[in-house]
């Protein structure tokens, strides 16, 4: 019923008009009620002779062809309306049709079933008759009233204990008002006896009474102001603060910060619905209460001074001569729907900030530089947060040079240096997050690999900058500049391993790197190298060589794939797609005609610089190549697809922030040549991950890709490596897990462990969800429960039981004892800080970061746009259960780089939710991948071995 | 540095030596198989289109690049495959098969020679369109694919996808029609189209059976979420031998990129594009394709040494003053590729 409700309020009607939707489901119930008259009394279908089957295919909409008891004869559809319903629910039609054709007795059970209804369906009905609605019957009261429908929505989603309390204190009719506001921001309300469970907690009951107008022990008035004030806000602030941690509740109800903060949040626009859209409103005011941060004198910590952000927010403040004003100007901007607004600014500065120690704060300067620039390069600073050791100097060297390829007005060179660039330093940030580059030159090889880029105005210079650029970062990470392809591509696939197991996979991930660069059909880069070494010596004076022309001959080897359309048609069918430009070009590049001939050291500079597209393709594909997503088919079957990536924004008109994440264009558009993407190699793990979901086979009839969650998971799988984890922290990532079930499990016979157990994870879980695991504790049922939980919830379950309770931790389990025993041995090793590190995941849209980590928040709701990422976000779960699993069958952390993102993409094929939070279902996949896994079911790829095996 | 080619391709097709088969078992991800033979299905028609039976192997001409071939295996209909003497794998061919790389050293085993089985049925996909754009005759759609799906007797195996924005393999291929026909009924219809990613999706599926293999599409058209082009997929069932069908109605005939690709796509394939007035009028498509299976000649070919890493242009001609009056129709070429990600 809830389900039912919420697509009724969801997708039945469009501006107040019913839609298609809403009519099928309406049929759909006529449907069923047919059929159930004709079942009887006794509940069973029953056509005893293919003669007497009239009345049944009526219903269906159906008739049979041919007659009855012939070997040919079969069902056909007559009234499509009604066979339409018949196929869409189910009805066993392939069954009824053997036993015509036999003419065989057909029966079917169809029984009504019993479902869960909140309090008596007369609520429901009697307030839809008082709505002049007129039903006599639940179902048709949800189906003819969207208001009634969403409440049934909301309160479905609120603890029993509450939505009981609130249909006595308040009344679903008086509810029904804020049906909107309580579907958006109800789940979080709790009331405990007789009390609201306020955030912040019994300490700020009193600013709550104050804010809310109303006491928290009086339930009924206290949420009826909350709902009812100021049109949703006031709730939508409520229902934020109780997302976060209880730590930062604490901060955000101290004093006066609760009234004020709030001030600041309705002011922008009161009169505003909070409840008016398809979405919650005001995402970014979760991301800045989850992660603003706070001096140990209970201030909020901000990045720089006030002053700073009266010059940044400009025009938009008047008061910011304190932090706590400077929090509230934030608080404020999070109410306007903007990219790159003040906020987004403070939101990523504090991350980059809050990362290096208070000694190395940013500058003033550097603030206002990164903030000026913001709209354009802002995509890029997160890896400023994910590497704290790049100084001032490097991110002002950064602005600065990318300013000024950015501004190169030829714009094929444009096109061709931002992509050179950028993947550059997309292979940088790789090998420095795999550990490659030691620390001590982290800062110093970026600003060496950008210098190449200050002063390049021609394509040679390009290809000369571009190869330096490498050469640099070649030389940051294996002390030598010059290395082969082959190498590079080994570098990038990992640390050199010291053991065979290590090696094996190790290649293994190099091995899937080169097929997408030999799928790309991508020049080697020793080719480029040779060729423009030979055209340079021919500039001084050498004579062109057979192998020089040989080389510039591999050039010409790519084909355009075979068109199907002619260019007429591609120009009448799709309009305005110059996606193959790029490749055009290169397909029609001919070195050699211009080595063969006699020419001048200029000719054969210019020349040289047609080699700068190539460079950047293969380097781009280096970069498509480490971020692969796990069952990827773009990469493989369009050989175009990294040769049309658009830096410039040549192929597309108006795009104008280049620098952003990418963008596909060409999707849907057959004549277009394929889908590419258009933008900055920025969050490049994501997008590919975006461009590749709907590759992966849904294994349930009629589910469909996630794609609020799927991407961020995926991306999760590809940046995620494991080549410095040891066996020993994989098995404390396990004991771990073990340890939070085992406090479970013993917390079902003792209830003061319960509590601490029920207080501990409710930081990760509604109130709705804390009451059914505490009831489900208290009835001895824990396995069901153990099943529904994520590993997260285990893991954070055990870390903190740990920190909070050390006395305790070893008396409830082996795996407490165990656990114990290992972080004793190996204390480094073993530490939450490394295993956050190695078995977190990147949080671009919540932390500015992608860099690793486990952020132990609770599953954020769905929000539209950007913010949709933030849902995805919150799963981190994966890395820690395939761990877990890899722990138990003994298989090698190092296996792991290539188990992760199979096991991944198994779960997401068999993901069946039924609504956009369905965590459950999320759990279900993941489990069910496992079992294959442990069953044997997945395969351990070439180069594998269990430990046992070796 | 000289580009490294591998001398492996997508299974082009009906024979597969064990030790390819043994390669790609080692990586699930991954389909690494060479070319060791290369199969033509080919229909011989008259001008009335009535099927041409009778030939024999010497019958046809094969060239590949202009370089002629040797036919291996000739196989017409449903009848057993004939194994023919002196064909057998061109020494620079077998050596990269195994070695890798051009010019290596002979193979270990001779290649696997075709078992009568093999050749004598087909292997059916279908592929259903279940998006929003055949909402309205999506039931009498669901009833000709299951009509089709009854009549099907020459095809021993028979698999059932259908596709919205994505694939959904409801029945994996099995000779089981009843469990297929159950598949076909439990579809429903709705969200985006992405015809040409699913498609690719079967035709890699298909690559990965031997024998002969067909693909047919019940669509009417429009493709609004592929990322994928049509080109790309084309090439992909050319270079794996994978004939495709497509069966649509003239309401796909509106919309002309669709009508395009259906009749080139399919053409190129060696299948047929079929527009019937509507779904209930489908008869003559089915019969035609079946007739198609039941009359095809398949031949076989290792190809000579030839230096071309890319497109590969495939000429079939029948010898003879007498039979120049027949029509042709099989794949025209595929592409040599190294090795392909696969589900």
């Amino acid at each position: 019923m809830p389900a039912l409700a919420r697509n009724v309020e969801v997708l039945g009607y469009q501006v107040g008009q019913r839609t298609e939707y809403l009519l099928l489901l309406e049929r759909y119930v006529n449907q069923a009620r047919e059929l159930q008259a004709l079942a009887g009394p006794g509940n069973e279908i029953r056509v005893a002779r293919c003669e007497d089957a009239g009345p049944l295919l009526q219903v269906l909409g159906y008739h049979l062809r041919n007659g009855c008891g012939q070997k040919d004869a079969s069902l056909a559809a007559l009234d499509p309306e009604s066979a339409f319903l018949t196929i869409d629910s189910g009805f066993p039609l392939t069954r009824l049709e053997q036993a015509l054709i036999s003419n065989t007795p057909f029966s079917y059970p169809y029984v009504p079933s019993q479902v869960p209804v909140l309090f008596a369906a007369s609520d429901w009905t009697n307030m839809n008759r008082a709505r002049k609605q007129g039903s006599p019957d639940l179902l048709d009261a949800f189906l003819r009233d969207p208001h009634v429908a969403r409440l049934y929505w909301a309160l479905s989603r609120i603890d029993p204990e509450t939505r009981n309390d609130l249909q006595r204190s308040v009344g679903l009719w008086n509810l029904l008002s804020y049906a909107g506001v309580l579907d958006f921001y109800g789940t979080q309300i709790c009331i405990r006896s007789g009390k609201v469970l306020v955030p912040g907690g019994t300490a700020a009951e009193p600013a709550w009474k104050d804010l809310v107008g109303a006491s928290p022990e009086s339930p009924g008035e206290f949420v009826t102001h909350l709902l009812s004030q100021d049109r949703g806000w006031l709730a939508a602030y409520f229902d934020t603060l109780a997302r976060v941690s209880q730590t930062q509740q604490a901060h955000y109800t101290q004093g006066s910060r609760l009234r004020d903060l709030y001030e600041a949040f309705r002011e922008p626009d009161p009169n505003a619905s909070a409840a008016g859209a398809s979405f919650r409103k005001a995402p970014s005011l979760l991301v800045l209460f989850t992660r603003q941060q706070w001096l140990p004198n209970g201030e909020p910590r901000i990045p720089g001074s006030p002053d700073a952000w009266k010059q940044i927010a400009g025009k938009h403040t008047r008061h910011l001569n304190h932090p706590e004003q400077v929090l509230e100007a934030m608080v404020s901007f999070s109410r306007l729907d903007m990219e790159s607004g003040p906020l987004q600014i403070y939101l990523t500065l504090s991350e980059v900030d809050g990362k290096r120690p208070p000694q190395r704060g940013l500058s003033p300067e550097t603030m206002l530089l990164m903030a000026r620039a913001y709209a354009d390069f802002g995509s890029w600073y997160p890896i400023f947060s994910e590497f704290p050791e790049l100084t001032d100097a490097s991110i002002t060297r950064f602005i600065n040079v990318a300013g000024t390829l950015d501004r190169t007005s030829n714009q094929q060179l444009r096109g061709n240096a931002l992509g050179i660039f950028q993947a550059n330093l997309g292979l940088w940030q790789i090998l420095a997050r795999q550990g490659e580059i030691p620390k001590d030159q982290l800062d110093s090889s970026w600003q060496r690999i950008i210098d190449p880029f200050d002063k390049v105005s021609s394509p040679a210079q390009l290809f000369d900058g571009g190869y330096k650029s490498l050469g640099e970062l070649m030389l940051a990470a294996t002390g030598k500049a010059n290395r082969s392809q082959d190498e590079i591509i080994d570098l990038l696939a990992g640390p050199p391993q010291k053991g065979p197991q290590g090696e094996k996979i190790r290649n293994e991930v190099a091995g899937k790197m080169r097929l997408v660069i030999d799928d790309q059909r991508l020049t080697p880069l020793d080719t480029l190298w040779e060729l423009s070494d030979g055209m340079k010596a021919m500039e001084h004076g050498a004579p062109a060589s057979k192998n020089l022309i040989a080389l510039a001959g591999e050039l010409r080897e790519f084909e355009m794939p075979r068109p199907i359309f002619t260019e007429g048609e591609k120009d009448q069918w799709a309009p305005g797609v110059f996606s193959q430009r790029h490749a055009e070009l290169q397909v029609r590049t001919d070195l050699a005609k211009v080595i063969e001939q006699p020419t001048t050291p200029a000719k054969l500079e210019a020349a040289r610089g047609q080699i700068a597209p190539f460079l950047r393709d293969t380097l781009v594909g280096l970069n498509y190549a480490y971020y692969e997503p796990p069952g990827s088919q773009i990469l493989h079957i369009n050989p175009l697809f990294v040769r049309s990536h658009d830096f410039s924004g040549e192929t597309v008109q108006g795009e104008e922030h280049l620098w952003q994440p990418s963008t596909l264009f060409g999707i849907g558009a057959p004549a277009g040549g394929g889908a590419y993407l258009v933008g900055s190699l920025a969050d490049l793990p994501y997008v590919l991950a975006a461009s590749e979901q709907d590759f992966i086979s849904p294994e349930n009839v009629q589910a469909l890709i996630w794609q609020e969650l799927v991407p961020d998971v995926l991306a999760g799988a590809t940046v995620t490596r494991w080549w410095s984890v040891s066996p020993h922290e994989m098995h404390a990532v396990a004991l771990y897990q073990q340890f939070g079930e085992e406090l479970l499990t013993v917390s079902v016979g003792n209830p003061q462990l319960r509590q601490k157990v029920i207080s501990i994870l409710s930081d990760r879980m509604s109130p709705q969800r804390a009451e059914q695991l505490e009831q489900a504790l208290q009835s001895k049922n824990v396995k069901s429960e153990l099943a529904r939980l994520m590993p997260a919830d285990t893991f954070y379950l055990a870390a903190e039981f740990r920190q909070r309770f050390p006395q305790e931790a070893a008396s409830w389990g082996t795996s407490g004892e165990a656990l114990d025993k290992l972080s004793r041995q190996y204390s480094a090793e073993v530490s939450l800080e490394h295993i956050s590190k190695d078995f977190g995941i990147p949080h671009p849209a919540l932390a500015q970061n992608y860099g690793r980590e486990l952020l132990n928040v609770k599953p954020f709701p769905a929000f539209s746009g950007y913010f949709s990422r933030l849902f995805g976000e919150s799963w981190d779960s994966s890395n820690l259960y395939w761990a877990r699993l890899a722990d138990e069958k003994s298989v090698s952390p190092v296996t792991l780089n290539v188990l992760s993102p199979q096991l991944t993409r198994l779960m997401i094929s068999k993901i069946f939710a039924s609504d956009f939070e369905d965590w459950p279902a999320v759990v279900r996949a993941m489990h069910e991948a496992g079992d294959d896994f442990l069953q044997g079911k997945v395969a351990l790829q070439a180069g594998m071995q269990t430990t046992a095996q070796r | 540095m000289a580009k490294r080619y591998f001398l492996s391709s997508w299974l082009s097709i009906g024979l597969l030596g064990t030790g390819a088969w043994t390669a790609a078992q080692d990586d699930p991800a991954q389909i690494r198989v060479n070319v060791n033979l290369v199969q033509l299905n080919v229909a011989v028609t008259d001008a009335k289109g009535n099927y041409v039976t009778g030939l024999r192997p010497q019958d046809f001409i094969v060239t590949e690049d202009r370089i002629p071939e040797k036919v291996a295996t000739f196989e017409e209909g449903i009848e057993p495959a004939r194994d023919l003497a002196d064909a057998n794998p061109p020494v620079g061919e077998i050596a990269a098969e195994n070695t890798g790389q051009a010019g290596g050293q002979a193979p270990a085993d001779p290649p696997l020679q075709p078992s009568v089985s093999r050749y004598s049925d087909a292997s059916v996909f279908i592929l259903f369109d279940t998006s929003n754009y055949m909402y309205r005759g999506f039931v009498f759609a669901q009833d000709a694919i299951a009509g089709f799906v009854r009549s099907l007797q020459t095809a021993s195996k028979v698999a059932f996808y259908s596709y919205s924005r994505d694939l959904s393999r409801v029945a994996p291929l099995t000779t089981d029609r009843t469990q297929v026909l159950q598949g076909v009924r439990s579809t429903v219809a709705g969200d985006d189209a992405a015809l040409y990613n699913c498609l690719l999706m079967t035709v890699k599926d298909a690559a990965r059976i031997t024998g002969r293999k067909v693909i047919v599409v019940f669509s009417n058209g429009p493709d609004n979420a592929s990322l994928v082009p049509p080109e790309d997929v084309a090439e992909l069932a050319q270079s794996t031998g994978t004939i495709i069908y497509m069966v649509s109605t003239q309401e796909a005939q509106l919309e002309p990129i669709s009508t395009a690709v259906f009749e080139r796509m399919s053409k190129a394939t060696g299948g047929k594009a079929y527009f019937a007035k509507s779904w209930r009028d489908e008869t003559k498509a089915f019969a035609s394709i079946r007739d198609d299976l039941a009359h095809l000649y398949s031949l076989s070919y290792y190809p000579q040494p030839n230096s071309n890493r890319g497109w590969r242009t495939i000429t079939v001609r029948l010898v003879g003053k007498d039979l120049q009056k027949y029509h042709l129709r099989t794949r025209d070429g595929y592409r040599l590729q190294q090795t392909k990600a696969s589900e």
